[in-house]
């Protein structure tokens, strides 16, 4: 037998560049933007993954890949260093033929069917690494199993509002898919494709082979391939999954998503289902006499000596005296020096600030989220009167 | 770098019972996040140390399972690594160890096959960080046989018993060592490390092994201070010695002074590694009030907490103060309780509205797993 059959092979897709996060994703690829005080977005995914049992990890990365390959490094941070499968990176790469970038979800998967093949897989589960929530997997493949479908979608129950921005899906009592819209201006439902795929293998080969020989199409899961499938005639299920999930491919829902942190009635990371992330060697946290800290989780490393109110402290933050933050995001290793004061803001990592500056502008004026870019340094403004 | 380090885990054990009741002296919680041992075992791999041995005695479940394979330490290596050695027999030596030279005889072995040229000897009492490269350049410029790693401090008699005191000549040759004396006034107090050529300390050994000597500090420190060449390396800052529950509280506390934390945590001569657990960052409520203290990750703080060391994964219930005090990872306080110059143990729990007062000399202990 080959020891290296694996039932289930994961792929993650991380090459999307999440362009809608501005300044946040210049230098990185969205995975690995900076969440909730000591992770990145793409732990939420691999946790859940390693928390499910599975083990064969291939990350599709294309835009600003640095980062996020350091970040994975050899998968020790979340128990994916494996004698057999483990976390394998996937770059786009030069082949005999045409060598070409990822062009769509679907192409970079068909690009990399060598790699899924090595495995002899059963099922493949296709996850995208910018979404925070918690979730067990395996049991999605078993009710995959349970239905003999050769394809099953996870869905989530939207607002009516919102979904027309997502992959709409109708499905029946059973849970099979009648039909498929990406994004579309007038939904049929609410149940909006999580972007969540459990594929049979030979079905899914057979596919990505046929949309590859179509020169009309865009190479996209939601927007090809699904609805090819449908169309022959296969047997498509929807999973429906409860709980908490948040897409985080906008400033504004990046925000929203650390806030949900916050308090007791949001998002809870506690609990035996654990986030894994990589670690800094940091002392505990250290709040000065004069510091005051409210509403806010604060991470490894931070030395407040100044008042947050509402925030996300990330490791390794300096809040000098008197130095105010409320309602904002800032991530590693910022500096915030005395007496100033930044509202309603996501500060990235590096930043140096003050001293006396103000950033941002009170929540209450729904002036929108101030981002202040890597590695800047402010320390001279106008102060705003 | 070209040298051996061995670590001793619990030569004092004996002097704190509370806290090594049922743990080693190197597996005591310090700090928010870390064990004793994690300050020598980071002083080593920061000097660029790659092969290490632990010796350690009794009660070494959770040392162990701190240590596990060295990876958190970057120790886990092809070459080198990290090994520890529980008590075991060997040949007419059963039962455990009676002192530094009789555990070293029983790891003669791993000594004699290591090719390191220098061999580095520490213990876990002591915290402070130190570059043993400079130690070890100044071993050769002396030419020593014994170089010990000394500091210039201030003691008195109520802390003085567990320390090994030297006299040195203007050269820094050691004239004169006392073991544990019961004295006062600015001495020369070691530090718990020395420095030697590895092939010097077997013979060190080989000489214990034919005269029946057991114990390092009284057998070849102090009785043969005169025919070896024993020299002092004076350090110079940060530094705790931890010999007893007192000064356990005391240099816990002190940590939030002085600027001790950016002493001992900020070093040039690197991090302080340790075991690393996923735990998530620290959550404070509306209400929470939190001065002049260490919070490590995990922790929900919904009262007020003054003064103290907070560690891993702890709960705070509402309207609960505790000032002064220690509470070690997985603590759970109940809601309106207060606590002064406490120190609970690991798992501990205090339910609501109890009162627990200690004093700042005399601070009152919850052993773990205990309910308040």
């Amino acid at each position: 037998m080959k020891l290296t059959k694996k039932e289930c092979v994961v792929m993650l897709l991380a090459g999307g560049q999440g362009s809608r996060l501005g300044d946040l994703t210049k230098k990185i690829a969205k995975p690995s933007v900076p969440f909730g005080g000591k992770y990145r977005i793409i732990d939420f995914t691999l946790s859940n993954c390693v928390n499910s049992g599975l083990d064969t990890i291939g990350v599709l990365t294309q835009y600003q890949p640095l980062v996020l390959n350091s970040y994975i490094g050899d998968g020790k941070s979340w128990d994916l260093d494996r004698m057999y499968g483990g976390i394998q990176i996937l770059p786009p790469y030069q082949g005999m033929g045409d060598s070409e970038w990822y062009s769509g979800t679907a192409n970079a998967i068909f690009q990399n069917m060598d790699y899924i093949d090595q495995y002899a897989p059963e099922y493949v589960l296709v996850l995208s690494g910018d979404h925070i929530y918690k979730m067990d997997y395996s049991l999605m493949i078993k009710f995959h199993k349970e239905k003999d479908a050769d394809c099953t979608i996870s869905v989530i129950d939207v607002p009516l509002k919102e979904a027309s921005r997502f992959g709409i899906l109708n499905a029946d009592s059973e849970g099979k898919i009648i039909d498929f819209e990406e994004k579309p201006k007038k939904p049929r439902s609410t149940k909006a494709s999580m972007g969540i795929y459990v594929f049979n293998w030979q079905k899914l080969k057979k596919y990505l082979s046929l949309d590859d020989n179509n020169p009309n199409s865009s190479k996209d899961f939601g927007k090809d391939v699904i609805p090819l499938m449908l169309s022959s005639n296969e047997k498509l299920y929807s999973y429906e999954f409860k709980g908490y999930w948040k897409d985080v491919g906008t400033i504004d829902s990046l925000w929203e998503a650390n806030m949900d942190l916050l308090g007791c009635n949001g998002f809870d990371l506690s609990g035996d289902w654990v986030i894994y992330s990589r670690h800094t060697e940091m002392p505990p946290q250290y709040l000065s006499e004069n510091s005051k800290v409210r509403n806010s989780i604060v991470s490894e490393g931070a030395v407040i000596y100044g008042t947050v109110e509402n925030s996300i402290i990330f490791s390794g933050v300096k809040i000098g005296e008197n130095a105010v933050i409320r309602d904002s995001v800032i991530m590693a290793d910022v500096e915030i020096k005395e007496n100033s004061i930044i509202n309603n803001s996501i500060i990235d990592e590096m930043v140096v600030i003050g001293p006396k500056l103000k950033i941002g502008t009170p929540k209450d004026l729904n002036l929108g989220i101030t981002v202040i870019p890597r590695e800047s340094i402010i320390n001279s403004m106008k102060e705003e009167e | 770098m070209n040298a051996l380090g061995i670590i001793f885990s619990d030569m004092q054990d004996w002097s704190m019972t509370e806290l090594a009741s049922h743990r080693s002296v190197g597996a005591i919680p310090f700090g928010g996040r870390y064990r004793l041992i994690d300050f020598p075992l980071s002083n080593m791999v920061n000097s660029g140390i790659n092969k290490l041995c632990i010796i350690t005695r009794s009660n070494y479940r959770s040392l162990m399972e701190h240590v596990g394979s060295g990876k958190d330490w970057d120790l886990s290596r092809k070459k080198g690594g990290i090994l520890i050695f529980p008590p075991y027999a060997v040949g007419e030596n059963h039962g455990l160890f009676q002192g530094r030279l009789d555990a070293l005889k029983r790891v003669l072995d791993y000594i004699s096959s290591s090719k390191e040229k220098y061999v580095i000897l520490s213990d876990c009492d002591i915290i402070y960080n130190i570059n043993y490269k400079d130690v070890i350049k100044y071993h050769e410029e002396k030419n020593s046989d014994i170089t010990a790693v000394y500091i210039n401090t201030n003691i008195n008699n109520n802390n003085s018993t567990h320390k090994i005191i030297y006299s040195f000549d203007d050269d820094k040759r050691a004239c004169d060592i006392l073991v544990y004396p019961v004295t006062n006034g600015v001495h020369d107090v070691g530090l718990n490390t020395w420095v030697m050529n590895k092939d010097f300390l077997e013979s060190l050994i080989h000489d214990a092994i034919a005269r029946n000597y057991k114990d390092f500090s009284y057998d070849v420190l102090a009785r043969k201070v005169h025919s070896l060449r024993i020299y002092g390396y004076e350090y110079q800052g940060y530094y705790a010695h931890i010999d007893s529950l007192q000064s356990y509280y005391e240099n816990s506390i002190g940590l939030l002074k002085n600027d001790n934390l950016s002493k001992l945590f900020y070093s040039k001569i690197g991090p302080i590694y340790t075991k690393t657990k996923d735990s998530t960052p620290t959550k404070y409520c509306n209400d929470s009030n939190v001065k002049n203290s260490l919070i490590a990750s995990g922790c929900t703080i919904e009262g007020t907490v003054e003064n103290s060391i907070i560690f891993r994964n702890v709960k705070i219930g509402k309207n609960t103060v505790v000032k002064n005090s220690i509470i070690m990872q997985h603590g759970i306080i109940g809601e309106n309780a207060q606590l002064n110059s406490i120190i609970t143990d690991t798992y501990a729990q205090v339910t609501n509205d109890r009162v627990l007062l200690g004093y700042s000399n005399c601070p009152f202990f919850i052993k773990k797993n205990s309910i308040v």
